[in-house]
């Protein structure tokens, strides 16, 4: 029983994942606030990028280092992604004067 | 909020280099081959098992600690009614996160992870924040002055432990570089991390900048270049969103009809 809390093994780190991406989910889900929605799904894909690293150490060898530059390039794509979002957010701000993402409703229905 | 996290940082940094497992150097019998220690005993497993690093018991009070960091740091970013704050706790995040990620042997996305994600994603976060809202109106408080001083007296811990740690490296880099790492060594039940003939394949730079670099412009140099493309393609369309717009000004100027 005790082995859970002292001998670490790659669920430790998935079940983390898992923890972080579900808290990302709830925090795109439930906050109005356009830059906090942001920072939560960058929270997602950093716990996506911890099960990447997670299974790419538990594989180990070369192919575990496939699984470095998949992460790799994860991060890159979600600077691009962090780049174009806020431009975006400035946009809606300067048009609107506010970021509230439940009153922007301009392509509903 | 800053104490609180400024505290947290000096006390991964104090479990993180403090530990006297990473200065003992492990044996290694691995280092004659992998085709030796295949058929290795598993006395000489436990015994490398007790001087290494991620099989022990700090390992595992430093996995909980940055996993009980990173759980509360993520929920600390979206219960925040203040942006700052909140920003600042995802910065925290991303620290823990990136020890994480150099627990899991992945020092290159650490750094990687601290340089792009809480160097430049955040500034960008802050500075986004810093335009659309408005300036407060007392730019210094002093009535957590008690607080500010714990957080210098930890930062000043912080700097003094880094510096000690800094002071005690060698001068020649060959020393740095050639120091027996500490590996992992557990197989006896499933799931574990990896068993002791992995952990002797396994090269001395598995996930460093030199294995990565290797990955990414041997196999994946197509995936690199394509990624280029796209921040390229993200940085024009960044400037071209947020240049201000002569002729829709006029008419963005009024109130929003459709909220």
């Amino acid at each position: 029983m005790n082995d859970i809390f002292y001998k670490l093994t790659v669920s430790h780190f998935l079940i983390l994942a898992a923890v972080i991406f579900a808290i990302g989910t709830v925090g795109v889900l439930m906050r109005r606030n356009a830059l906090i929605v942001m920072m939560s799904i960058e929270l997602m894909l950093n716990a996506a990028n911890l099960t990447i690293l997670a299974f790419a150490r538990y594989h180990g060898g070369a192919a575990g280092l496939q699984g470095h530059a998949l992460a790799f390039i994860v991060i890159a794509v979600a600077a691009a992604e962090a780049a174009v979002g806020l431009a975006i957010v400035v946009q809606v701000f300067r048009s609107r004067h506010h970021a509230d993402i439940d009153r922007m409703t301009l392509l509903k229905n | 909020m800053r104490p609180i996290v400024s505290a947290a940082l000096a006390l991964l940094l104090w479990i993180g280099l403090g530990r006297p497992a990473f200065a003992q150097p492990a044996p290694e019998p691995a280092a004659a081959g992998a085709a030796a220690s295949a058929d290795q005993p598993a006395e000489a497993g436990s015994a490398r098992a007790q001087a290494g690093f991620q099989n022990g018991r700090a390992a595992a009070l430093l996995f909980w600690v940055l996993a009980f960091a990173t759980v509360g740091g993520s929920l600390f970013v979206i219960t925040r009614r203040n942006l700052v704050a909140a920003v600042m706790g995802m910065v925290g995040t991303f620290f823990a996160l990136a020890a994480l990620y150099a627990m899991l042997y992945a020092h290159f996305l650490a750094a990687i992870q601290v340089l792009v994600y809480a160097g430049a994603i955040m500034v960008l976060f802050v500075f986004v924040i810093m335009i659309l809202n408005r300036p407060e109106e007392q730019p210094w408080a002093l009535e957590g002055l008690f607080g500010k001083a714990l957080a210098g007296l930890a930062i000043l811990y912080l700097l003094v432990r880094v510096g000690g740690v800094l002071w005690d490296v060698k001068d020649t880099p060959h020393a740095v570089v050639a120091a027996p790492r500490p590996q992992m060594v557990d197989a006896t039940r499933s799931g574990a991390l990896e068993s002791p003939t992995q952990a002797a394949q396994r090269p001395a730079d598995w996930g460093s900048t030199r294995a990565v670099g290797r990955a990414l412009f041997r196999d994946y140099l197509f995936p690199f270049e394509a990624v280029s493309l796209v921040l390229l393609v993200a940085v024009v369309g960044g400037i071209a969103l947020s240049r201000p717009h002569r002729e829709e000004r006029d008419e963005a100027a009024g109130p929003d009809k459709a909220s």
